[in-house]
């Protein structure tokens, strides 16, 4: 292992390596966000009384969840690569290589399948706030969206963190996948590094110790936010 | 009860079905100001979802319901169900309608001052300094304004009920609604709640209780009725109904329940 290669600036790969990690960071908060609106989205139909809207949401959870994200990733950057392509050509006449933007693309990916797992999280969480509680808020004549906002939402908070917390760091982790369209992340950055100056090791455990950072780091602020959405029921 | 002013709440022929199950077959309640009426009956009776039915937990299959003398309106959909026919006016109904539910229904993520300023403010837009004190005078009142900072967690069930009292109250409401409102109460912490009750009794307040505390009932209300297979089966001051119960239901019903 030669530490001298990760030295900032010109000379040494420190910052490109810092710079991956934002990336990293960039994407993963991204998809993470899409994948709660996904999710809550589909929740929602899964709750529904409409049974087509409850088959369509079922579809999509099984589906995404039953193959590797890797296939997702090839299945949207080639097929949405060859759907662009189709349509430059017969708009324009333009039928030259299209190639679909990486970090969107890896953004939509990732956030397809977190939102596959969240939409359970919060479908979980929905059915576990006290029908009393809603019920309550009724009672004093409470609108359907007053209630969504003071007393559902922040009861569901509370029972899906623990769950979207993990959804979190399966997504920090999934966007090393990103890599294989060339998104310069950790993991690429790591690659390129390796690649170059032949010591592999120091690169990826580099990109072990980032990884590490960004996870831990995310958790701590996660058991804060649990610890607020808890308040008033462990400390009993 | 006096019979030549306006009731404040009446509830004429109340049906409701669910599926098969034929809950209420026509109940009809009465409630002027400042009566306290109690209902009382084996559980399946239908005293419940009576009570529910008067504020839109449930929506009666016919029947109607007039709170100081506007009456609610109703429809039915294209699938034949009831419903309230205008939503502003049924949650205009509950802010007049104080219910106080069995399992308490206090918001776990609130403090007990936030769960009683709840909805005179966000849903009374009534200001919140003003409801803040009202907040404390009615806890102080239920005797339990030294934990208006504690989440209903922290606290016993019968302190839960209390506050979900409070939290009737803060509304301002014209008539109270209790159902069972001690059922779910250890032994030991039934008192207190009743206690609250016998107070609000006697100030005056416009009460439905249903109950399974006989005692309670004879002693706090004016008239009692006795429900039978979602029916009326007899109903009177509560004096003759338990010391004298005509129907022969209603007798082994109270004697049961010694």
């Amino acid at each position: 292992m030669d530490l001298s290669l990760l030295t900032w600036g010109d000379g040494g790969w420190g910052d490109e390596m810092v710079l991956g990690a934002l990336m990293t960071l960039a994407v993963a908060v991204c998809s993470y966000a899409l994948g709660i609106v996904i999710g809550s989205g589909f929740a929602a139909m899964k709750l529904s009384h409409l049974a087509p809207l409850r088959w369509l949401a079922d579809l999509y959870t099984t589906v995404i969840r039953g193959i590797p994200e890797l296939l997702i990733i090839y299945l949207v950057f080639f097929g949405g690569g060859a759907v662009l392509r189709t349509v430059a050509k017969g708009l324009f006449g333009y039928g030259d290589y299209v190639d679909l933007p990486i970090f969107v693309t890896g953004m939509v990916c990732i956030g397809l399948s977190a939102g596959a797992y969240a939409t359970e999280v919060i479908r979980g969480a929905v059915l576990a706030v006290p029908r009393g509680q809603i019920e309550a808020a009724r009672a004093v004549g409470m609108r359907k969206g007053l209630r969504f906002r003071r007393i559902l939402v922040p009861q569901v908070a509370r029972y899906a963190l623990p769950g979207l917390g993990n959804v979190w760091q399966l997504t920090l982790k999934e966007t090393s996948l990103i890599s294989v369209i060339g998104l310069v992340e950790i993991m690429r950055q790591a690659a390129v590094g390796a690649g170059s100056t032949k010591e592999p090791f120091t690169f990826y455990i580099t990109a072990f110790v980032l990884y590490l950072g960004l996870a831990s780091i995310s958790n701590r602020g996660f058991l804060r936010a649990e610890g607020w959405a808890n308040r008033g029921v462990r400390s009993a | 009860m006096s019979e030549t002013t306006i009731p404040a709440l009446v509830a004429a022929d109340i049906y409701k079905r669910f599926g098969a199950l034929e809950v209420l077959k026509g109940v009809s309640v009465a409630a002027h100001e400042g009566d306290v009426i109690s209902m009382i009956g084996s559980s399946g009776s239908g005293k419940s979802t009576f009570l529910r039915c008067i504020n839109f937990l449930e929506t009666p299959d016919q029947g109607t319901i007039t709170l100081g003398g506007e009456e609610i309106r109703i429809k039915t959909d294209r699938l034949g169900r009831s419903m309230g026919a205008d939503q502003d006016q049924i949650d205009r109904l509950r802010t007049q309608l104080g219910m106080v539910f069995q399992s308490f229904n206090l918001w776990s993520h609130m403090t007990v001052a936030e769960n009683v300023m709840e909805g005179p403010v966000h849903v009374l837009k009534r200001a919140k300094n003003e409801v803040r004190d009202e907040t404390m005078a009615l806890l102080e009142k239920v005797g339990i304004a030294e934990k208006h900072d504690a989440y209903p967690a922290q606290l016993s069930g019968g302190q839960q009920q209390r506050v979900a009292i409070a939290r009737a109250l803060c509304m301002r409401p014209q008539v109270l609604l209790f159902d069972e409102p001690t059922s779910a109460l250890d032994p030991e912490l039934v008192g207190e709640v009743l206690t609250v009750m016998r107070d609000l009794a006697a100030e005056g307040r416009t009460m439905i209780v249903v109950t399974h505390e006989m005692g309670f009932a004879r002693e706090i209300s004016n008239h009692t009725i006795f429900l039978h297979e979602g029916r009326i089966e007899e109903e009177g001051p509560p004096a003759e109904l338990f010391s004298a119960p005509k129907s022969e239901r209603c007798r082994q019903f109270l004697a049961s329940t010694l």
